[in-house]
């Protein structure tokens, strides 16, 4: 396997990061998932952390080196996430479950495999198109797939943020797969929440992420939605391969594409920040950042006083 | 949830530098102390306390905070933080200075300069006879000197209402509890959620936060002055967006204060953000302009409505729109 992938989550203008992001990979299968806490909650992390951690520690299980029945893979995976989250819960004693939407996609042999609840979207993009993605399992979808309301009035709806299906919620999640789905060298997958997708028709997605070097497009487009979203803006996430395979293009980006050939077969490498690692995802303050909070603030009164 | 009072430090403590002298309020969050420091010069400090997460028992110095509490209190612990911060930046004699931050306890502490007087809630249930035209004018003036700086700093308060107005002995204004910038962090935990009190928020406060800005602030400037002259709160922003029952000022207090007064706060008022003052700086200069003088009150049909509005459809087409 070839192909090039960069994964970052921005908090946008909120204080915590509730989405969380991991991909992984084996000699021949890769796994990229996505989950966004939900809101209301500050244990919405702890449920986007339960989920992708859940996932990729069944890919390492699974995965030698490739995933046996996809489909059922992440069905299963998701499953057993949605109910780690409501054990979860239940050890705490939380009144209110904590939630979290997530997508979750599989390469191998050049084919995609997807599966989602929420409204975190999966986007397959070819030539600069949008080949296919996923349907949000939300209310304001549903309104547009009934014709009641166009995609442009969507944007602004006051239920675009509902969805009726994630994990960790009372009811059992409806994990929607997708259809195998080949794929062809230049594709982008891109998985993001609905911070950065809420920012960008699927065409501009789409255009944004032509481009060859996906290790700079992608943050261009982050600082761009950073840049675009207003005061209150949600976390961006996202995670972007671009599926090379066999063919090496010359000069652009190569030094950072995987090659997975020469993985031996047990080997899985992954990219997961860990829960209260990432600083950026902290629920909670360290003795060290409460002693430098009140540095910084005694140094500006200091400053001031003057 | 029922949620249990906590215990304050006992008088003659010595907390770090400072000498313990007496409780001075106690609030959902926190609780304010008068203090002596190390030259025997009094300071108010808040200690960072919320009862719903920290809890002290009688004549216990530290609180117990459970092991399942302690995320959240940390979190609330950062919005403390920010509201350090956000003083800390501020340096305007409309603007509580805060003078010390430091940790003890298990928790944290902010020392402010104690100013003598009450808040002006207070003031104005007990100082009927002084709510004057030119008292009115020139405290909000004031204030708005100090809500200004704060916007200059791109910070907003959002938790204007008269108990957060300080009212020196000298009737000056000064803007005390930031709980503000805890509020914008701390409304998705619904252990640390900001209580509003009714009638000083903004509509923008209940469902929109991403329409804040200077005018919601704004919004409440306009109720806390409605306070001032009714003596209670207006009615709810929340209830008014479903149905509006709120009297006009200009309908209320015809005759009594000028006409531009009374205009000037049902502006404020606005439930539609566009249409209030947009900026301190407009809604300061509604306030200085020239006072006309009170035009005696219409006795009895004042109270009949159809007059009422006839009137102030009247001056309003006189007026231009709003800016
Ligand atoms: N610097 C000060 N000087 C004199 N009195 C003060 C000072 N700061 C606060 N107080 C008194 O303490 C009361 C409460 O202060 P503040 O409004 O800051 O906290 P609060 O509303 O109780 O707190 P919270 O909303 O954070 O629980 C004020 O109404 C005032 O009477
Ligand atoms: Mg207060």
């Amino acid at each position: 396997m070839k192909f090039t992938i960069y994964q970052e989550s921005r908090p946008g203008k909120r204080p915590n990061n509730e989405d969380r992001l991991a991909h992984c990979y084996s000699r021949d299968a890769l796994m990229m998932v996505i989950a966004d806490g939900m809101g209301g909650h500050y244990y919405g992390e702890i449920a986007a952390q339960i989920a992708v951690q859940g996932l990729t520690e069944a890919f390492q299980r699974e995965a030698n080196p490739k995933i046996h029945d996809p489909f059922s893979f992440l069905n299963r995976a998701m499953l057993n996430a949605h109910r780690a989250i409501l054990d979860f819960t239940e050890a705490h004693k939380l009144d209110d479950s904590p939630r979290t939407t997530c997508v979750a996609c599989l390469i191998q042999d050049s084919i995609g495999y997807w599966a989602h609840a929420g409204d975190s979207r999966l986007y397959v993009i070819r030539g600069g198109k949008v080949l296919t993605r996923t349907r949000d399992h939300s209310r304001v979808q549903l309104l547009i797939d009934q014709g009641v309301i166009s995609e442009a009035q969507a944007a602004f709806h006051p239920d675009r943020n509902k969805v009726y299906s994630c994990l960790g919620g009372r009811q059992e999640p409806e994990i929607e797969l997708s259809r195998k789905t080949p794929l062809e060298a230049g594709d982008v997958v891109a998985l993001c929440t609905d911070g950065l997708w809420g920012l960008y028709p699927d065409d501009l997605l789409a255009t944004a992420l032509k481009r060859e070097n996906l290790m700079k497009v992608v943050p261009d487009l982050l600082d761009q939605a950073d840049a675009r979203s207003g005061p209150n803006a949600d976390n961006l996430s996202i995670v972007a391969v671009r599926w090379e395979d066999s063919y090496v293009e010359p000069g652009s980006g190569a030094s950072s594409a995987v090659h997975t050939r020469t993985m031996p077969l047990g080997a899985i490498t992954t990219k997961l920040d860990e829960f209260g690692r990432n600083p950026k995802y902290k629920t909670e303050l360290t003795e060290d950042e409460i002693e430098r909070a009140i540095q910084e603030i005694r140094s500006t009164i200091q400053k001031f006083s003057k | 949830m029922a949620q249990q009072a906590n215990h304050a430090l006992p008088a003659g403590y010595q907390l770090d530098e400072y000498h313990i002298e007496h409780q001075l309020s106690l609030g959902g969050f926190s609780i304010v102390y008068l203090a002596t420091d190390r030259e025997g010069q009094f300071v108010a400090i808040k200690e960072y306390l919320p009862n719903s997460l920290a809890l002290r028992g009688e004549g216990d110095i530290k609180p117990v905070i459970t092991d399942d509490h302690m995320p959240a209190f940390r979190y609330g612990m950062k919005c403390f933080f920010e509201e350090g911060r956000a003083l800390a930046k501020l340096s305007h004699p409309n603007v509580i200075r805060v003078l010390n931050f430091f940790r003890a306890n298990n928790t944290v502490y902010m020392v402010m300069e104690y100013e003598h007087g009450r808040t002006l809630q207070e003031f104005i249930q007990k100082n009927r006879a002084v709510i004057t035209e030119n008292f009115m004018r020139n405290v909000f003036t004031k204030l708005l000197n100090g809500l200004r700086e704060v916007h200059s700093h791109k910070l907003l308060h959002l938790d204007l209402k008269p108990s957060n107005i300080y009212m020196r002995n000298d009737y000056t204004p000064v803007l005390i509890d930031f709980g503000a910038a805890r509020q914008t962090l701390a409304s998705d935990t619904p252990m640390l959620k900001p209580m509003y009190t009714p009638g000083f928020a903004s509509p923008e406060h209940y469902h929109q936060r991403e329409l804040l800005g200077p005018w919601s602030d704004i919004y409440s400037v306009g109720a806390s002055m409605y306070a001032c002259l009714a003596a209670s709160a207006p009615q709810a922003a929340d209830s008014r967006a479903e149905k509006d029952r709120l009297v006009p000022a200009m309908v209320r207090w015809e005759g009594q204060y000028s006409d531009q007064l009374l205009e000037t706060i049902d502006w404020c008022l606005c439930l539609n953000h566009l249409y209030r003052p947009q900026s301190v700086f407009a809604l300061q200069k509604a306030l200085t302009e020239p006072v006309e003088k009170p035009r005696p009150p219409i006795a009895a049909a004042a109270t009949n409505k159809k007059t009422w509005l006839d009137h102030v459809v009247g001056k309003l087409k006189g007026k231009a729109g709003p800016k």
